[in-house]
């Protein structure tokens, strides 16, 4: 077996990633590059005897040190050295692409080119002679057509055939006329170095200022710098040239001169099929209108509908909890084992985040496919004006909107969306700005706190939370770029609108499921370690010994009054000891549960069969039929089912205030207070870290009424809380602002590579939570605002602060040049 | 400013030039000759962005877009 390690380059667009698809199956692996967050893909195949292992570079325009793509691509080169590259060419785009098949060659690796999307150049009657340009490039040159799945075995073969033949490899040369001398000048003074790589290759580098190769040779010659300074200068002298842009020129050149000596286009002059499609969808009063409907249908398609397919999901999910609980201790009336209380917690946590793949993968495909169609530049072309006036870039839009732009997407795809944004610094900023979006877990919150609160006037204040976190966002982006995000790396603003193309199903089904798959490794794992934190800080310390005696007095005192009812009955022997009891309502109560997760009367049919099969004693007193003594004891049963619940509620209401979590929570009300938060909304705010859903929860149980089963918990908290209207703002306020689930946290931490940037998108809107919100109470406290007053002045300040920032000019790009 | 010199900035659509100088240094520089603005070579404005910026541009037969900013740096000869 031989090992052949491949390197598969090309320019964005050219269809690398179909290629790769082609030749490398299904298994590839994903991973990011050390250091950075450019994906490194890397297939693993056999081909004869061959032990293939191909890695799929960043697409790069060229290969110089001037982006992190580039940094990426050309670090792999110099430190792997690959035995064979595999340059992948737009065969519809050829003079272009030859630019970076130029610089491959030079590296002195052999090449192998292939033309790519052939099948397009014939359709728009393209005529290339692709055994002339193997003979000027001195390489073998494959057609084939990704999309189509054509010419994946020739690459293979020429793979190989290039790699046995390597050492026989006949170095490929432009003949840079002028330059030569000075390339030759330096050639001279690095030969006697100990670089593998091609002497000629690093001078030209060199004379390129490519930051990284002159890092490299500096190394062993201390002086390289001047001594190319030098070299530059008397080039400058004799023609008033760069040799940066003598290179390209020459490299433009000569990429012309085999474009036409071996390509033949026909219909030149005729529209292709991408100009009239732009006509429309980048049409000055189209284009916005186009862009919005398509947010529309992205947000439909996968939040919307998608949550509709959660329906169907999530039965299995409620199975996969019923099995946990089945297997589980079961409790002895209100003693429940702290093992099964565990197991529970940690199947909701896992639950809450595993209901959310189908709408995930759905998204992923959708934004997969509108890569593929090359939809996304022509999203930034349109929108760059407005974002780039708060340091974003327009490339921010799609991030923005899957995070949820109006109410009730997911910050997790929108932050992982973040990841083409060419502008390093507009990208750390949209990373921080996604997560002020209203998440769907939020949702459940706002409409919680209107009901109690806002009853008059919930749509206009759903209207002020949904609008308000994009004029937030704005303003948060605005600051961090031009105070923290200053240094950071830009990018100009140059990006290729690629012609359209049909996306593969098979390209599409791969990247999509391949996100999903990150996201469940990478985020469960960790959100289910949180979920034991916050499970060990909500149970400990736990009871007081006096309160244990309290609540088993109370159980007791409402298990003897269930045996005095029903002391009389002829099946009392069946429940005449506290176990007994314990067993027939832990079967009752499992009866009722999964009667009512049972969608059809078939299902329903067999639960009951299952139950009557687990034990026949019991079932009587589950469907009494016409036995009035089971009737009886069925009644008495419901009743001490809901007394049991009462009980177990307040045990955990106790709990929560006794634990860790409780404690932190009543140790912030000092600085909480100015929000006019007390330690229920704390500890609510606390929890619902590892996912917002719980925030409702747990809200909902602290405020529960014992008396009053069957009042709402929106009810509940109005009568219960003791907070006014303008609490409630405060409340809205800090959950806007607050960071959503730890989910997104760890999605911060996966794009931003640092756990130093994980933290400041924690601590940074908790810190602006918390003093928005204290600012508006305090105020609203001075001039007796009303909650809606309140909310209706910070909804107008924000407002105002955005249009400011709109107004004023923006600082200069942190490049150097310009026409003075 | 000198009046001479015309940036690809004031360029509207649908008009032509060609390429005669840049004035960008470093990275700007290097990515302006990646993406192929090298001297002499032609360039057609296609349209402008809905919100007038950036601006949509045919070069070596294929299409790109470029803030005004930047564009500004790109000097011209129109034809």
């Amino acid at each position: 077996m031989n090992n052949i390690k491949v390197a598969l380059a090309g320019q964005p667009n050219c269809g690398k990633s179909t290629i790769f698809n082609l030749v490398s199956g299904i298994e590839q692996h994903i991973a990011n590059y050390p250091g950075v967050t450019v994906d490194k893909k890397i297939g693993y195949f056999k081909y004869e005897n061959n032990k293939i292992q191909m890695v799929d570079l960043p697409g790069t325009y060229s290969f110089s040190s001037y982006s992190l793509e580039e940094r990426v691509a050309k670090n792999f080169i110099l430190d792997e050295s690959p035995d064979v590259i595999v340059n992948v060419i737009d065969a519809s785009n050829i003079k272009r692409n030859l630019y970076l098949t130029f610089q491959l060659l030079e590296i002195g690796i052999p090449v192998v080119v292939v033309l790519n999307m052939m099948d397009v150049a014939k359709r728009r009657d393209i005529e290339i002679d692709s055994k002339k340009i193997s003979q000027m490039l001195n390489c073998p040159v494959v057609e084939a057509s990704g999309a189509k799945g054509l010419g994946g075995k020739d690459i293979m073969k020429n793979i190989v055939a290039t790699a046995k033949n390597k050492d026989n490899y006949q170095e490929f040369k432009i003949n840079y006329d002028e330059l030569e001398p000075h390339i030759n000048n330096i050639e001279e003074k690095i030969s006697n170095i100990n670089l593998v790589q091609n002497s000629r290759w690093l001078a030209i580098k060199t004379l390129e200022g490519d930051s990284t190769v002159i890092e490299r040779i500096k190394k062993y010659k201390s002086d390289i710098e001047d001594f190319t300074k030098k070299e530059e200068n008397s080039f400058h002298e004799r023609l008033d040239k760069d040799p940066v842009s003598f290179l390209a020129s020459y490299r433009y050149d000569s990429a012309d001169i085999i474009y036409h000596k071996a390509v033949k286009e026909k219909n030149k002059d005729n529209q292709t099929l991408t100009q009239k499609v732009d006509k429309i969808i980048l049409n000055r009063f189209l284009a916005i209108p186009i862009l919005l409907f398509f947010m529309f249908m992205v947000y439909q398609i996968s939040i919307v509908w998608g949550y509709k397919i959660t329906d169907y999901t999530w039965p299995i999910l409620a199975a996969f909890k019923n099995l946990v609980i089945d297997i589980l201790p079961e409790a002895n009336f209100t003693d429940v084992p702290i093992i099964t209380d565990f197991g529970i917690w940690m199947v909701n946590s896992a639950n809450a985040l595993m209901n959310y793949l189908p709408i995930f993968f759905i998204l992923f495909a959708l934004i997969a496919i509108m890569e593929d169609v090359g939809y996304m530049p022509r999203m930034a072309f349109i929108l760059d004006r407005v974002f780039k006036k708060f340091g974003l870039h327009g490339q921010s839009t799609l991030p923005l909107v899957l995070g949820g732009a109006m109410v009730g997407g997911c910050a997790v795809p929108g932050v992982m969306s973040t990841k083409g944004i060419a502008d390093d610094r507009a990208r750390m900023a949209t990373i921080f700005s996604v997560p002020y979006m209203n998440c769907l877990a939020k949702v459940p919150f706002y409409t919680l706190i209107l009901g109690a609160f806002f009853k008059p006037d919930m749509a206009i204040m759903m209207f002020f939370i949904s609008t308000v976190t994009l004029f937030i966002a704005m303003i948060v982006a605005k600051l961090i770029t031009s105070t923290i995000l200053k240094t950071r790396e830009t990018a100009p603003f140059l990006m290729e609108l690629p012609p359209y193309h049909t996306p593969t199903f098979k390209g599409v089904i791969i990247r999509a499921s391949q996100r999903v798959w990150v996201y469940i490794k990478k985020v469960v794992t960790i959100v289910l370690a949180v979920a034991i934190i916050l499970f060990a800080m909500l149970q400990f310390p736990g009871l007081s010994d006096e309160s244990k005696v309290k609540f088993d007095n109370k159980s007791n005192q409402v298990l003897n009054s269930f045996d005095t009812k029903v002391k009389s009955s002829v099946y009392y022997e069946e429940f005449n000891t506290k176990e007994k009891v314990s067993a027939l309502l832990n079967y009752y109560d499992t009866y009722r549960t999964k009667r009512m997760t049972a969608t059809s009367q078939d299902a329903a049919k067999s639960v009951d069969e299952d139950f009557l099969l687990k034990n026949k004693t019991f079932y009587k007193y589950i469907k009494p039929k016409r036995d009035k003594e089971a009737r009886k004891i069925n009644k008495e049963l419901r009743k001490l089912s809901s007394k049991r619940k009462a009980i177990l509620r307040q045990i955990k209401n106790e709990k929560v205030e006794n634990s860790i979590l409780g404690m932190t929570g009543r140790a912030i009300e000092p600085l909480t207070q100015f929000a006019g938060f007390d330690w229920k909304i704390n500890v609510a705010f606390l929890s619902s870290f590892a996912a917002r859903e719980s925030a409702v929860a747990t809200l909902g149980s602290l405020y529960e009424n014992n008396k009053a089963d069957n009042m709402r918990a929106e009810e509940a908290m109005a009568l219960n809380s003791g907070y006014t209207p303008l609490h409630a703002t405060a409340i809205i306020i800090f959950m806007l602002l607050t960071p959503p689930c730890i989910a997104t946290m760890i999605v911060v931490k996966m794009q931003t590579n640092s756990y130093k940037w994980m933290l400041f998108a924690i601590f940074f809107p908790i810190g602006l939570g918390v003093v928005l919100s204290s600012l508006v109470f305090t105020l609203g406290n001075i001039f007796s605002w009303s909650g809606f007053e309140a909310m209706t002045y910070f909804y107008i300040s924000i407002v105002l602060l955005t249009v400011i920032i709109a107004l004023f000019p923006q600082k200069s790009i942190n490049w150097d040049g310009g026409i003075k | 400013m000198n009046l001479e010199i015309n940036s690809l900035a004031i360029l509207k659509k649908g008009q032509k030039a060609k390429i005669k100088k840049l004035h960008a240094k470093g990275k700007l520089l290097h990515k302006l000759l990646d993406m192929g603005f090298v001297s002499n070579a032609q360039i057609e404005v296609i349209r402008e962005a809905p919100l007038f910026d950036p601006m949509q541009l045919k070069l070596h037969n294929y299409n790109l877009t470029i803030r005004r900013s930047e564009a500004n740096l790109v000097e011209i000869e129109e034809l």
